[in-house]
């Protein structure tokens, strides 16, 4: 019973690592610039295309493309900022969101005549193997995805809360207006922040890849999960994301060891819903909060 | 009143400037801002003084005009530049940024500054000597501070650049009359330092007071001017009666 | 084409007449070639253009006018079908008797999830959406009457199949004139006005007395009732019934395409932009495959967020606003511009 119980929390935790970096950028994005990216889940699909696509063709291991789909992915958001997010920030909402909107239809499009509607899974050496700790088995693909989120989390906390760049972002986020008087290039900095968040998503779609299976057309359930992530843990705190995340991985896997896999999405969106339905503000509240 | 032509530190002429192409909100607006002086605007709402002062530090772009520094035209050029060569902005209302801490907010005053670390640390050194107070808040956040508190926060942050002209927007909005009182202090020990003071304010009287001299904009226009000695006398009750104070 | 006649008429009379009359022509060509022409492919996809404009108008109402973006239209859509599914299955009813009650089960499920969603800002009612219809999906294939992934037989109509095609073209074209007539009336109610506030700034509409969230509800419910009706009828198109196709993503997507393209805000929008993708893409289906054209239409939505807002029915405004200036200078109505 104890070793069914901790092997639930460290698979739940797992899993909640790599849920929190599925979430991260939308959560920060949302937070820092007021932007619902709905096409967030559509980068985490080219992730997971790109970690297969360098594993086939160049024989890269995940690993190694989780780290190569951070600068290629910031680079992806910095320039869909310039192309699209700077036209529309000053726009009402919906033009926004209609564009993302947009983006999510053609990159999903595009990667099913590229890659067509096929389920793909990323094997490798230890894609199926096993450490054992004790009584505890814990696959060794979710531990490897696990350490790489516990990096990535680290390292863009550490950037937004030990750097003047990552201060002058946050900043940003809490009062424009005053960032600007200060000198603060808004502009620039908001291009790296959605470059970040994109990165993050990229490099979380690396990471699911090695624990589940993708297609281009699966895409859009990870906005839902992600977004599920960043309702119920409120906005923009690399904190409060992967608490929230870290949460429901756990509940995800306590539920799953009893009770038929369906109703692990049923309790997630009850969760959901209640919440929303208690905060009777809705997010309006939390929305302006920053990271 | 007659006024000394010869040192104008800010010299804005025909500005015209607003949010929509087409539509401004500044018709022509001239100022001469004296240096070391505190140069008030009063005007009614959307007279454009906080235009104004935005096309002053470079967050708006004008449509036509000039605005020269020294005799340098900074019109068209950005905030940074308008930062780097002096002129720094105190924004309307609560502007410290609530979830970074006194510390994190102060450092940021000193952006431009954020090549040489070296002089960043000095200057925000300097500033928390000046504010000895702050530096025993200077790990709390900001949000957490009483609103004179915030207020500090954002004079001390606007002063790690050390600017040489102060741009400022409504100081006393949503202040205590005591802590409102201590900011119009402090403006005049800025400017007892050489620094020039541009202020915007709805508190006529206690614009007026620190003033040295004083445009009143009305629609977009240079309506009256003059020193402080003509706005309490007579021009002041007519100003006083015209914006219904 | 066509569609420079759904302009607004806001000066000349004869041009309202105009415009109703071509309206009224088209209604009656389309009369006309449903109960003369043959084509079953053609009867086929008109159909079906029809029932996607019922479904675009019904996005409209809170889409358009209101701002509240719904990508989860088929969440209605397919608890309609469902619904109407449901009640044949175990009581024999035709769906075409039932479809208003697989309407009011949508909208009854509209009420009931507009009540947590439609307090949120827009953004985040928008993705609530698509979350809603993962969890209805679930629910469809963990009920017991559903029979989850078996999904639901239902007995074909006892007629011909060209006589089939048309009734479903009538009666799909029927719902898609009344759709539009309502949306149209919206468009020039308090109703409408109080929608527009909304997306225009919700925070004043509260302070100046419009009941935001009364109104919202109202026009979720009403999009949600019109949209499970044509599902019920779908139910019987289709005649079988199952969680993955009835809920499939593609509809809400090509619901916002539709709008968004046609001109989201206007009830003209959806009357072109409706026939505009379909058409478009059923000739493109010749010879590309729909992912092409789904990237196509992507793009063109992508671009109209960005430089034409309005969509089709904004660059057609625009295009007359620039005339108009023209037309009021040849009349001797423009007032020389005194300088200031």
């Amino acid at each position: 019973m104890v070793t069914t119980v901790a092997g639930i929390v460290a698979n739940g935790i797992l899993l909640g690592l790599v849920y929190a970096i599925a979430a991260l950028g939308l959560s920060l994005i949302m937070g820092v610039m007021g932007i619902i990216n709905v096409a967030h889940s559509a980068f985490i699909m080219l992730g997971s295309f790109l970690a297969l696509g360098l594993l086939e063709w160049a024989h890269i291991d995940p690993i190694a493309s989780f780290f190569i789909a951070l600068p290629i992915f910031f680079v992806v958001g910095a320039v869909v900022y310039r192309l699209i997010v700077t036209r529309v920030e000053r726009a009402h909402q919906t033009q926004g969101l209609i564009a993302m909107f947009g983006l999510m239809v053609l990159i999903e499009n595009l990667g099913t005549i590229a890659w067509t509607t096929d389920t793909r899974v990323i094997t490798v050496g230890y894609s199926n193997a096993n450490l054992t700790v004790g009584p505890l088995i814990i696959a060794d693909a979710p531990l490897i995805a696990g350490v790489l989120a516990v990096v990535l989390i680290l390292a863009l906390r550490l950037f937004l809360h030990s750097t003047m760049v990552g201060r002058a972002i946050r900043a940003m986020g809490q009062n424009r207006d005053a960032a600007l008087s200060l000198g603060i290039n808004v502009r620039r900095l908001s291009a790296i922040m959605f470059g970040l968040g994109i990165a993050s998503a990229g490099a979380a779609g690396v990471a699911l890849a090695m624990i589940f299976p993708f297609a281009p057309q699966t895409q859009i359930q990870w906005l839902a999960w992600a977004f599920l992530i960043v309702v119920l843990g409120g906005l923009g705190r690399v904190e409060s994301t992967l608490v929230s995340a870290l949460m429901v991985g756990l509940i995800q896997t306590a539920a799953t060891a009893f009770l038929p896999f369906d109703y692990v999405y049923l309790i997630l969106y009850v969760a959901l819903a209640t919440i929303l339905s208690v905060r009777r503000q809705g997010l309006r509240g939390v929305a302006r909060r920053a990271i | 009143m007659i006024r000394r032509m010869d040192a104008v530190k800010l010299d804005v002429q025909k500005l015209v400037a607003g949010y929509i192409p087409g539509h401004p909100i500044l018709h022509g607006v001239n100022l001469k801002i004296a240096p070391g002086q505190i140069t008030v605007v009063l005007g009614p709402n959307g007279a454009g003084k906080s235009t104004a002062l935005r096309v002053l530090a470079g967050f708006l772009a004008a449509e036509s005009g000039s605005v020269r520094l020294d005799g340098d035209e900074i019109v068209d050029l950005p905030t940074y530049r308008h930062i780097e060569s002096g002129i720094a902005l105190l924004p309307q209302g609560h502007s410290v940024f609530p979830d970074l801490t006194v510390a994190e907010n102060i450092e940021l005053g000193g952006w431009i500054l954020r090549g040489d670390r070296r002089r960043l640390h000095q200057a925000v050194d300097d500033v928390f000597t000046r504010y000895p107070h702050l530096r025993d808040l200077r790990n709390k956040s900001a949000g957490s501070l009483s609103g004179g508190q915030q207020r500090t926060v954002e004079i001390a942050r606007l002063l790690v650049s050390n600017p040489r002209v102060l741009l400022i927007d409504e100081p006393s909005v949503g202040l205590s009359p005591v802590i409102a009182s201590q900011v119009y202090r402090e403006l005049t020990a800025l400017k007892a330092e050489g620094r020039t003071i541009l202020l915007v304010d709805q508190d006529i009287r206690a614009a007026i007071r620190i003033a040295d001299y004083i445009y009143v904009l009305n629609s977009g226009k240079n309506e009256i001017e003059g020193d402080r000695a003509a706005f309490e006398g007579d021009l002041g009750a007519l100003v006083r009666g015209w914006l219904g104070v | 084409m066509f569609a420079l006649f759904f302009l607004p008429s806001r000066h000349g009379q004869r041009r309202i007449v105009g415009g109703r009359l071509a309206t009224l022509a088209i209604a009656a060509g389309l009369v006309g070639y449903g109960a003369m022409s043959s084509n079953l492919g053609a009867i086929d996809t008109l159909g079906t253009v029809f029932m996607y404009l019922v479904v675009t108008q019904a996005w409209n109402i809170l889409g358009g006018y209101g701002g509240y973006l719904n990508f989860g239209m088929v969440t209605y859509f397919g608890i309609g079908a469902y619904a109407s599914a449901v009640l044949f299955q175990y009581f024999g009813l035709s769906p075409f008797l039932t479809a208003p009650l697989a309407g009011a089960a949508a909208a009854l499920f509209g009420l009931l999830i507009g009540i947590p969603t439609l307090r949120l800002r827009g953004a985040y009612f928008a993705v609530i959406t698509i979350i809603i219809t993962f969890a209805v999906q679930l629910l469809m294939l963990d009920l017991p009457f559903t029979q989850g992934a078996l999904g639901i037989f239902l007995s074909p109509l006892a007629a011909n199949p060209v006589f089939v095609e048309r009734l479903f073209y009538f009666i799909f074209f029927a719902l898609a004139a009344t759709a539009t007539t309502l949306v149209f009336a919206v468009e020039n109610s308090n109703f409408g006005w109080a929608l527009v506030a909304i997306r225009e700034d919700e925070d004043a509409a509260e302070v100046i007395g419009v009941r935001t969230t009364a109104v919202k509800w109202t026009a979720n419910a009403l999009a949600a009732f019109m949209t499970g009706t044509v599902g019920g009828i779908y139910a019987q198109r289709i005649l079988y019934i199952e969680p993955t196709g009835t809920f499939a993503l593609d509809i809400s997507l090509n619901v916002v395409l539709m709008a968004v393209i046609g001109g989201a805000g206007t009830w003209q929008g959806p009357v072109i932009g409706v026939p505009l993708v379909l058409l478009v893409a059923e000739a493109l289906r010749v010879t590309v495959t729909s992912e092409v054209n789904r990237v196509i239409f992507s793009i063109i939505v992508i671009l109209i967020a960005l430089f034409v807002p309005g969509g089709i029915m904004g660059l057609l405004q625009e295009v007359r606003r620039r005339m108009r200036p023209l037309v009021r200078k040849s009349a001797g109505e423009t007032m020389p511009r005194t300088g200031g």
